[in-house]
């Protein structure tokens, strides 16, 4: 077996279609997904993708001097690894999410919560060479979901990795710890495993670590691939 | 082993030693940011956004709509291509022969659906290579979608001794190869979710 792309350990990967969240029913393939040879295609990816996306973009609490976004100023940090731990270097970061008020700057996000106009909110990194990204930013608002069954997402974090694969492409979210609406969230806890759900919360640093300004987050974003990473030299 | 950053979660023991457990998939969502897309990024020809497009191959436009149940086209929907070049090459380390591949050719695009579920990607007729047959591989990302959707595009032409192609159900082959459409265009729905003679095949990943 190659393990480079083992299967998905059982739990990990969301549960599908999803009571109460309609899109999953209309949008889920229906058939099994059929187990396919792994070729060269599968496993590589562009290098230097960053020439196509511009990284740099690290910074979405403040727009400009004197231009800062409203909410909780925080810094989410952390690594990109493989399945053995090692960091991935210049993979393509992208992170984007609501305002403190909970509302997109998104053409269809009409919803009437205000918008903040010192507040885009998204970014996009580079890792260094150890896998190493970081985020300045505010802390999302909680939105609620127009469906029938209406939830509220609770704060959280959009994550779009490009690593070392097309098959290790990850999207993703990250939670804040200790939130009343994690445990009520239909996607968070579509996550079959309790272990998987937990490591989609971030861990927030003792304040006297994070430094004055900005509380901060820890978060490792885990790409699957054991074997497509080189060992660092 | 404990390892160097090792913060106590998330380890457990794995096939070969002790492993992390990738993170679970999500939704992309509705909301993934306009400004991320630039012009030019569903051109898999160019290195970046301003560099001239590589002409080593057949320029091809591969364009269609993503769909959903009941045939309802699906707005804002990202799909990313990878493909190697002309001449079935990778500028990667696992192609063996890399350092022939062409220099001016990425290989890789994004693309978004509009209004009406429709995307397009310029590209390369791409090269086959080993025993496979020339193809573009593809990913569907968007709300409803709490996993990526990972499907492969075939051109008209010889693929049945294509290895990806024969793990698919022959049933289910022909609506994996783009049908022409015009000169040099090529046009490859995708069917999230149909009926069983009608909905894409999608792999495993
Ligand atoms: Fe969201």
């Amino acid at each position: 077996m190659d393990l480079r792309f083992a299967p998905w350990p059982a739990g990990i990967e969301p549960a599908v279609p999803i009571e109460g969240y309609p899109n999953t029913f209309t949008h889920t393939p229906a058939a099994p997904p059929v187990i396919r040879p792994l070729t060269r295609t599968e496993r590589t990816a562009p290098r230097s993708l960053h020439l196509k996306l511009p990284c740099g973009d690290e910074n979405l609490a403040v727009m400009g001097p004197g231009r800062m976004a409203q909410g909780q100023l925080i810094h989410i940090a952390g690594r990109v690894l493989d399945e053995d731990g090692r960091g991935i270097a210049h993979a393509v970061v992208e992170l984007w999410q609501a305002n403190a008020g909970g509302r997109y700057r998104h053409p269809i996000d009409t919803r009437d919560a205000p918008l903040d106009p010192n507040f885009v909110g998204n970014g996009r990194v580079l890792t260094d060479a150890h896998g190493h990204y970081a985020f300045f930013t505010i802390k999302p608002g909680a939105y609620p979901v127009p469906v029938p069954a209406t939830w509220w997402r609770p704060p959280h974090v959009h994550f779009s990795v490009l690593g070392p694969a097309t098959l290790s492409r990850l999207v993703t979210q990250m939670y804040f710890p200790g939130d009343p609406l994690n445990g009520y969230d239909r996607i968070l806890q579509s996550v079959p495993d309790a272990a998987a759900r937990d490591r989609l919360v971030a861990r927030m640093l003792p304040p006297v670590e994070a430094g004055p300004g900005w509380l901060g987050f820890h978060h490792d974003i885990v790409l699957r691939g054991r074997l497509a990473t080189p060992v660092l030299p | 082993m404990k390892r160097e950053h090792d913060d106590g979660r998330g380890i457990a023991p794995g096939d070969d030693g002790f492993a992390i457990a990738p993170m679970s998939e999500h939704t992309i969502g509705p909301f993934f940011p306009q400004n991320f897309f630039r012009a030019g990024d569903n051109d898999l020809r160019r290195r970046t956004p301003d560099a001239a497009p590589s002409a080593r191959g057949q320029a091809i436009t591969l364009h269609g709509l993503v769909l959903r149940q009941g045939g309802t086209p699906c707005v804002n929907m990202v799909l990313e291509a990878w493909q190697p070049d002309a001449a079935g090459r990778f500028d990667h380390p696992a192609d063996p022969e890399a350092h022939l591949a062409d220099p001016d050719f990425l290989g890789w695009g994004r693309a978004w659906t509009d209004a009406e579920g429709r995307y397009s990607f310029i590209t390369l007729m791409p090269g086959g290579y080993d025993d496979r047959a020339p193809h573009i591989n593809l990913a569907i990302m968007g709300a409803g979608l709490m996993r990526t959707a990972r499907t492969t595009v075939f051109f008209p032409g010889d693929h049945a001794a294509d290895p990806v192609m024969q793990a698919v159900p022959p049933a289910a082959r022909p609506r994996l190869v783009a049908r022409p459409d015009g000169e040099h265009r090529f046009r490859f729905d995708v069917i999230l979710h149909g009926d069983a003679a009608t909905e894409t095949p999608f792999f495993q990943d």
